[in-house]
């Protein structure tokens, strides 16, 4: 971000309206994207963004400096992302408590594309788009977070409230889960 | 040359891998892996093509206004705070001008409707008053000098208490012995109770037992 998030931070505990305003000016899009990914919904993500900053700015003085910004915004997002989910789906959904059975599982029968297997065919962006939004939400968060955010893994497992080693399943189960799905459809991303 | 690492095992890292994660010392044996190895080229491609295409999927728009609802909400509590803060310095105001009306037409008021004269009501407010913030201490100071002396006593009394043997408290754990000690405190509770009433009065228990 190219704001100063410690000054901007002090500035916002003062209360002061334009370092509100730079805060959510650096953080609109990616909080917005975020909640879309996971969501689905444009107009869930739009309630989700509004509702991540006044979250944010009101609870900003329970924040720990010492731990990433983004992490801490992104966690709020994807929390209330999922809880746009569970008012839609009426059902518990939490990024702690989905277990990675629940996810596509990798059977060792399937050794991936062969060499044969190139880059045969161009999917156009849309149709890839409604591939990943098959994935569970989780598995969208996750792939969203580590290659549209170039998250580490370490920030993501913080932002997600899970071990780094659930992080590296979830990531390898998403990669599995399409191209499965590509295979099954002939073609490659 | 597929080096010393099993495909299984190859592909279990190549995400990682494909995202510069690796340690330089794995990710040499992965490179050496798969130069000789098809297959795993073909995957490591395939996440590279995940990756790539997940970082250039279109972008949603930041919804209209959003920032605006957001300083709204967050500015809302001192708005209302303004307001009540306004709202607070009128009715100061308008209390100040009815004290400053009062004072000027209640005399002239008070002899027409025939009220007692304000200026001496006032003075016998205050009287009463300081009458009662005199009292207060007054009894208090009266209950000191009641109390202060069984205080001494009840000192003297827990000094004593250091000097009896340790077989005593021992002895009131039993059930037997803390029952005598509840009557006891019970009676003494009782005792006082009894005595306070009459403790001013000449000739009374209670005096007599604080002339002991």
């Amino acid at each position: 971000m190219a704001i100063d998030e410690r000054e901007v931070i002090r500035r916002c505990l003062a209360k002061d309206e334009r370092a509100y305003r730079e805060l959510v000016r650096a953080y609109q899009a990616p909080v917005t994207n975020l909640a879309w990914r996971i969501t689905g919904s444009a107009d869930d993500a739009a309630e989700v963004a509004q509702e991540t900053f006044i979250r944010v700015l009101r609870s900003l003085a329970s924040y720990d400096p010492e731990r990433p910004f983004r992490s801490w915004i992104f966690k709020i997002a994807s929390n209330l992302s999922l809880d746009a989910i569970r008012r839609r789906k009426r059902r518990p959904v939490s990024f702690e408590d989905l277990s990675d059975e629940d996810g596509p599982t990798i059977e060792p029968a399937d050794t991936g594309p062969g060499p044969d297997e190139g880059m045969r065919l161009e999917w156009a962006a849309e149709r890839f788009e409604a591939l990943v939004i098959e994935l569970p939400e989780h598995y969208r968060a996750i792939l969203h977070l580590r290659y549209r955010e170039e998250m580490p893994y370490e920030e993501i497992a913080e932002t997600m409230g899970i071990p780094l080693g659930t992080v590296k399943v979830r990531l390898h189960r998403a990669h599995e889960f399409l191209r499965r799905r590509l295979n099954a459809r002939g073609t490659t991303p | 040359m597929k080096a010393n690492l099993t495909c299984e095992t190859c592909e279990r890292e190549l995400i990682a891998y494909a995202d510069g994660l690796l340690h330089s010392a794995v990710a040499r044996v992965m490179d050496q892996h798969l130069e000789g190895c098809a297959r795993c080229r073909a995957t490591l491609e395939f996440h590279r093509a995940v990756a790539r295409r997940i970082a250039t999927l279109p972008a949603i728009e930041v919804p209209a206004g959003l920032e605006e609802r957001v300083i709204r909400a967050m500015t809302a509590p001192d708005r209302a705070r303004a307001r009540w803060t306004r709202f607070g310095a009128g009715a100061l105001a308008l209390s100040f001008a009815g004290t400053i009306g009062g004072l000027v037409f209640w005399p002239s008021l008070a002899k027409q409707w025939g009220l007692p004269d304000p200026a001496s009501a006032l003075v016998r407010a205050l009287d009463t008053g300081v009458e009662g913030m005199i009292a207060v201490p007054k009894r208090i100071a009266v209950d000191l000098t009641f109390y202060e002396p069984i205080a001494r006593q009840f000192l003297r009394s827990m000094e004593a208490l250091a000097t009896i043997p340790r077989a005593a408290f021992v002895s009131l754990r039993s059930p037997e012995a803390q029952a005598t000690g509840l009557v006891l405190l019970t009676l003494g509770v009782a005792l006082y109770l009894i005595l306070r009433p009459s403790r001013r009065q000449e000739g009374g228990i209670g005096h007599a037992c604080l002339a002991l």
